[in-house]
């Protein structure tokens, strides 16, 4: 990986230093995207992906619940044609067919068992925000941990249905997609925001 | 004069077989999204929240596919993906620039994805180019705007005929590679019409919306149509500079019969990639599509299994040119 960041800061310096703005340089290499969006589960670290994803398109025809995207060039064109949820609008039911069916293994096969998801599946990360939490200003809810397929292992509830995500949540996002508040006052911090490659 | 036998019968109908092929992978590149959309109304919705247009579609796709399967949320995933990297019934098959693509970005061999253009690797190494004529989904509708370029012309506008160095496309396979390998990221995929068909196409009727490849395929359909016909194949496909790499000793060619042939020309009109068969100038651009046979009045075209194409054989024994040879010698 050493050799691409070089290159790619030769070309970003070598453009960047032309008579061209420097803005094309950053667009076009932009280093680390700080847009909430998450890969599709059991998928490799974020540039590890943009080089193993062929662009296939395979997850998303499998996807039972419609909920893969893919970029444009809204993230930069590194990521352009890689695939993306976005949990708000439509989260991962979890049901590991798109490791299944990627030709590149982007995206690890894994068995839809709570042992491979909690093990292998680093999407993200759910964060309450008590400020807006209907149960955290005392009108019990409790909705993001009905909505939890891995209820009590990656989210408890305390007096009055007050959530508190544990460490093994996997960041699906159903109890983001399924917040009765708006805005919502659960919300996935996305893996490669939350574990930046140095 | 040498007694030659005719061609096998079925040289002649290949054109049309290949045609049925062309339209068979185009309209499993339409059907296949329009079953992921079903699969998703019957694994995620109601039927009776569905709006009366997703309705008609659900009712017409379960239709079409009850004979196949009871239970299509799962037994319809057998036959997935474009042909950029599609799944056959378990059977994983990729392009294989899709394969060079990807270790040129990743800087790494990764074996159990190269193993799936073996299949493919091993067919081009055999039939050269057959990809561009006999799958590409690009190439029906590259053929379908030479037709269209033919009716413009009868109404007075002319296709542009350019010429170009043909070795430009391995500068634009080499500058993809180097480009996918700087930025770690399969750019290639990107200007390979193929991958853009199948991307779009699925983008277009699954996920409600034509991406930015759509913009750059209708730029080439335009090239094609304007500055070069057939251009885009080739001058410019990294994919096509692949395959003509890759086929450069294909065993299977098509030969002109000099005997049969009497110098028509037809062959050479009607090749896509502007080929010269008539002075059996053939090379690794061939794509095997078998056009010329099927146009050649004579029977004088077929396939032959050899490494090499046969040095120019002078002009055909029936055209008058050699007739006149002929006399002017005895």
């Amino acid at each position: 990986m050493d050799r691409r960041n070089f290159l790619k800061e030769l070309i970003t310096g070598a453009v960047a230093t032309s008579a061209l703005s420097s803005g094309l340089a950053e667009a076009v290499f932009a280093a680390q995207s700080n847009q909430r969006y998450l890969r599709p589960p059991g998928s490799l670290k974020e540039e590890e992906f943009e080089s193993r994803c062929i662009r296939c398109g395979q997850c998303s025809e499998v996807c039972p619940n419609h909920c893969i995207e893919y970029f444009d060039l809204e993230n930069g064109i590194d990521s352009l044609n890689t695939p993306y949820i976005t949990p708000r609008a439509k989260a991962c039911i979890l049901c590991m067919k798109c490791g299944d069916v990627c030709p590149t293994d982007a995206i690890k096969e894994l068995d839809r068992t709570a042992e491979d998801i909690l093990g292998y599946v680093q999407m993200g990360k759910a964060r309450v925000n008590e400020n807006l939490c209907l149960s955290y200003q005392g009108k019990t809810c409790g909705v993001c941990y009905r909505a939890c397929p891995l209820a009590d292992v990656a989210i408890k509830v305390q007096l009055l249905e007050q959530p508190v995500v544990l460490d093994a949540c996997v960041g699906c996002g159903l109890c983001e997609r399924s917040c009765i508040q708006i805005p919502q006052a659960i919300k996935i911090i996305p893996d490669h925001i939350l574990n930046p490659v140095s | 004069m040498a007694e030659s036998t005719k061609p096998f019968f079925l040289w002649r109908h290949l054109n049309k077989i290949r045609w049925l092929v062309l339209l068979t992978i185009f309209l499993m590149l339409i059907i296949l999204p329009f079953i992921h959309v079903y699969q998703t109304f019957v694994a995620s919705f109601s039927y009776d929240l569905l709006t009366p247009g997703e309705k008609s579609l659900y009712d017409f796709m379960e239709m079409l596919t009850a004979p196949f399967t009871n239970d299509p949320a799962n037994g319809l995933d057998s036959i997935k993906g474009t042909t950029w990297s599609g799944n056959f019934f378990g059977f994983q098959i990729s392009d294989p620039l899709s394969v060079l693509g990807q270790i040129a970005s990743g800087l790494t061999l990764y074996w159990p994805f190269i193993l799936t253009a073996a299949v493919p690797v091993l067919a081009t190494v055999l039939f050269g180019r057959f990809f561009c004529g006999w799958i590409c989904p690009a190439t029906f509708l590259y053929e379908l705007n030479t037709i269209l370029s033919l009716w413009l012309h009868r109404f007075g506008i002319k296709a542009g005929n350019r010429k170009f160095d043909r070795r430009l496309k391995y500068l634009v396979l080499a500058v993809g590679l180097a480009l996918s390998a700087i930025s770690g990221s399969v750019l290639i995929s990107v200007i390979y019409p193929p991958a853009i068909i199948g991307r779009e196409l699925y983008f277009g009727i699954a996920l409600g919306g034509f991406g930015a490849g759509l913009a750059f395929f209708v730029m080439t359909l335009l090239f094609d149509l304007l500055v070069a016909h057939r251009g885009f194949c080739r001058y410019v496909c990294p994919g096509g500079a692949l395959y003509s790499l890759l086929g450069s000793f294909r065993l299977f060619r098509i030969k002109r019969i000099v005997e049969e042939c009497n110098d028509c020309a037809k062959c050479n009109a009607v090749c896509e990639f502007g080929l010269d068969p008539l002075h059996d100038d053939f090379g690794v651009e061939c794509n095997n599509c078998s056009a010329c046979i099927a146009v050649c009045p004579t029977d004088a075209m077929t396939f032959v299994t050899t490494v090499r194409d046969v040095e120019f054989q002078g002009p055909g024994h029936l055209g008058k040119q050699y007739k006149r040879l002929q006399e002017s010698g005895e």
